[in-house]
């Protein structure tokens, strides 16, 4: 195998106005793993999408082996020997495991598609991790009917079958038992010597510190630096992933009064993800949820509003409840924004007096009332500034921060007493930002349980006086007071508390 | 520059379209097609053919009722089993009443119950086995045009009562029959049913994002099952209005009905996908298609043309309307 090395220089990648990466750099060598690192939004997804050629850059240079190199396709980057396993995944579930790991590049005998080479081949990746799945999972085995991590494990074989010269690992771990992981890494070791260049991205340090040659960590859309794994501490490299510490300016949340009623109590919250949750909020509380993305927070936020199956205590305004339908949650006075406001949020091709008054049309009577539903839906957005030509308006002629303002006055009608926010302000512009913080502040001010998961942890530091970080579908840590730092929030969120 | 022009011809459109709802283009174009057809063949456009044309599209537009709720109901919503159970209505009030005027409004309730329990099985297996529509609906036509053919052997026994043709079918106010009457009525109900109520307004909902409609407190399932159950028992119904018009009753009576069913509301802009629509946009779909059916009728087109004209009018219109991929977005 010939040497490989593959240069991303000043790549800058905008979304719209957003820019997802300003300055990304990456040096990979063959022979050698490097650990891509940084929090959320650092823009480490968008570097490893260039890398693929899943996304074109605006600007800056990609250099393979010397030449200089534009991937106008993942097919294209395949053939450049690059190849990826990502965290979401990308099979097919009515398809079997031989027909996932060779789409798109079937053995051929003839002309013609083999299935016993297929087989063949796909029994021969198997062995790789032999002993360490279920019996059923054959080559001729459906992808649905595999666990969790028995797909993982799939996918870095089909990663593998295009016999890359560069691997990159998305999260790969995320879903494998330690044996799995461990035999992983042997198998990475084994590649490496080989020279096949590795690049994982990973949220554990531990992992990092095994397995990893050197880090190169991203902040904010910028490279701030690489280090050699032997030369360099976990704290060093948490460091880097956050701003100079204690630079930012934050208004400091007052602490919740200790005599205010609880109004939501949790002990061991159970569902396929949560592995026990406990928490509690009081009344005029703003309690932030934190921690890397896809540690469960959506979860807990959906098993709390009934909208999803859980076991566990839940004690809601003094009583012990169990929400089995978001409507018996609406019914306690809970309200939750839910992640993604075009496919849980809203009706898109509905005008947005129908969006506003879709959970509250039961209290306007038979036949409705159509013109004081009119007159109360008028009030909130006119309360939340709503920019919009009228309130028949379909809601897919607004802008994100309206479209989300929608959301969230369709809950603000109902006055809840707790209301669940699941990543509020993604997507939307610093000025509607800045309204719904002052929003927030009022609710809470007025009294109203507020439980507020965001993947900004600025947010979270500027609006909360404690905040509740996840890790692996557990609270991990909780910080308040003096504890409650970004360089805190960061190491707790890689699983590291300090 | 063509990239050019062709956006802004494509805006014009789009802007026609936005100003027009569907079902006042599909009324325009029913009164449009109705002078043409005096033009073409002398003596359509009077008083009395009108008449009849609103007669026999309410009995289509009454059918298409409960196909409307359906297909607003997305995921796929469609009602195959409208023809069997316009059959089933009116042999249950044929055989029922056996002619006896008094038992008209006994059979109406059983006829009305049984549509209904037969729309709630369709509707189990949609909202609870999660089936899809045009398989669990198409089964279920079979199953009653089955039953049908075991318990009656082929032979029909039973009479219309004469009250029904008088009430429905002939001339009730001055020219117009009962049946437009009712059809009106039914409109109205149907306006304030899809409106006015909170099934109304979450049927919207769940026909466009069943995701969205649970998380705001819909009772996703409900609704489906409850939109099915209400297709069945309006298009029993239908059958028992149909009998008031035929007189008799025949095995396949329904099924032409079916297709026609689906037609009338697509043509009067209700979205196949779902969550957009009304039953004002069926009515003026359903006067279409019969204006069309009565003037190929007069021109003595061949059956064969009847059929190729009848599909690219529906083509054309639905290229007119046709938004549903970017509804979909």
């Amino acid at each position: 195998m010939t040497s490989f090395r593959l240069t991303v220089e000043k790549a800058v990648k905008t979304y719209g106005g957003v820019t997802a990466l300003a300055d990304g750099n990456l040096d990979v060598q063959a022979g050698t793993v490097t650990a891509l690192l940084g929090a959320n939004g650092s823009g480490k997804s968008t570097l490893s999408k260039i890398l693929t050629g899943v996304v074109s850059p605006n600007s800056g240079s990609i250099t393979l082996n010397g030449a200089p190199m534009r991937f106008a396709s993942p097919q294209a980057a395949r053939q450049a020997g690059i190849s990826a396993v990502y965290q979401e995944l990308s099979l097919i579930p009515d398809l079997t495991v031989a027909e996932n790991i060779w789409l798109a590049h079937e053995p051929l005998k003839n002309g013609f598609v083999s299935r016993t080479l297929m087989r063949q081949r796909t029994q021969s990746l198997l062995d790789l991790f032999a002993g360490l799945y279920n019996r059923h999972l054959t080559p001729d085995a459906l992808i649905t009917d595999l666990t969790p991590d028995e797909r993982q494990l799939v996918e870095i074989l089909k990663a593998l079958s295009f016999d890359p010269r560069l691997i990159i690992l998305d999260e790969a771990t995320a879903s494998l038992d330690g044996q799995q992981v461990n035999r992983l890494f042997e198998l990475v070791t084994q590649w490496k010597a080989n020279g096949m260049a590795i690049v994982m991205v990973s949220h554990r340090m531990e992992e990092i510190f095994r397995i990893a040659d050197k880090a190169s960590v991203l902040r904010n859309g910028r490279t701030v630096g690489e280090r050699v794994i032997a030369e360099t501490s976990e704290r060093e490299l948490v460091e880097l992933m956050i701003e100079g510490a204690g630079a930012l300016h934050r208004e400091r949340a007052p602490l919740v009064d200790p005599a205010n009623p609880v109004r939501l109590e949790v002990r061991g919250l159970k569902t396929s993800v949560l592995h026990g949750v406990d928490l509690t909020v009081r009344d005029g509380e703003l309690l932030g949820l934190g921690g890397l993305q896809g540690q469960g927070q959506s979860d807990l936020l959906m098993a709390l509003f009934g909208a999803i199956r859980s076991t566990g205590q839940m004690i809601v305004s003094g009583e012990a409840r169990h929400f089995r339908h978001p409507r018996q949650a609406m019914a306690a006075d809970v309200a939750l924004v839910p992640g993604d406001r075009g496919s849980e949020g809203l009706l898109l091709i509905r005008s947005i007096f129908e969006n506003l008054i879709l959970p509250s049309w039961g209290s306007y009577g038979t036949p409705i009332r159509v013109a004081r539903a009119r007159e109360k839906g008028a009030v909130i957005a006119e309360e939340l500034k709503m920019v919009m030509s009228s309130l028949d308006a379909p809601v897919n002629s607004l802008s994100g921060g309206n479209a989300q303002k929608v959301v969230i006055g369709k809950w603000l009608l109902r006055a809840p007493k707790l209301l669940l926010l699941n990543d509020p302000t993604k997507g939307i512009d610093v000025g509607a930002k800045a309204e719904f913080y002052s929003l927030l502040r009022q609710l809470r001010d007025r009294g109203t349980a507020i439980l507020f998961y965001s993947s900004d942890d600025d947010e979270l530091l500027g609006l909360c006086n404690r905040v509740l970080v996840m890790h692996d579908g557990r609270v991990s840590t909780e910080l308040f007071g003096d504890r409650l730092t970004h360089e805190q929030l960061v190491s707790a969120s890689m699983g590291t508390p300090s | 520059m063509t990239a050019l022009t062709n956006k802004d011809s494509r805006s014009t459109l789009k802007r026609i379209q936005s100003r027009l709802p569907p079902p006042l283009v599909a009324l325009i174009l029913a009164v449009l097609l109705f002078l043409i057809g005096g033009l073409l063949a002398p003596g359509f456009a009077n008083v009395n053919q009108a008449v009849n044309i609103v007669r026999l599209a309410a009995f289509l537009g009454i059918i298409a009722a409960g196909q409307t709720l359906v297909i607003i109901s997305g995921g796929e919503g469609i009602d195959l089993s409208v023809g069997a159970l316009v059959t089933l209505g009116a042999i249950l009030t044929y055989r029922i009443t056996d002619g006896d005027e008094a038992l008209i409004l006994p059979a109406l309730g059983v006829i009305l119950l049984v549509g209904l329990l037969i729309g709630l099985l369709n509707g189990i297996g949609v909202a609870l086995l999660r089936m899809p529509p045009l398989v669990i609906t198409l089964g279920m036509a079979g199953v009653v045009t089955g039953l049908i053919y075991f318990v009656t052997r082929g032979q029909l026994i039973g009479d219309t009562p004469p009250a029904m043709g008088t009430l429905l079918s002939s001339a009730l106010i001055g020219p117009i029959p009962g049946v437009v009457i009712l059809w009106l009525l039914l409109g109205a109900g149907m306006w304030l049913l899809l409106e006015r109520t909170q099934y109304g307004k979450q049927l919207f909902a769940v026909g466009i994002n069943r995701t969205a409609a649970r998380l705001s407190g819909v009772r996703v399932n409900l609704v489906v099952m409850l939109t099915y159950g209400l297709s069945g028992m309006l298009a029993a119904f239908g059958g028992f209005v149909l009998l008031g018009f035929t007189q008799t009753v025949f095995l396949n009576l329904g099924q032409p009905f079916l297709f026609p069913s689906i037609a009338a509301v697509v043509v009067g802009g209700t979205v196949l996908a779902g969550g957009k629509g009304s039953y004002w946009g069926t009515i003026a779909g359903a006067l279409v298609l019969q204006v069309i059916n009565s003037l190929l009728l007069a021109l003595r087109v061949e059956e064969a043309f009847q059929l190729i004209i009848l599909g690219v009018i529906l083509l054309v219109l639905l290229t007119m309307y046709g938004r549903q991929r970017s509804v979909r977005q």
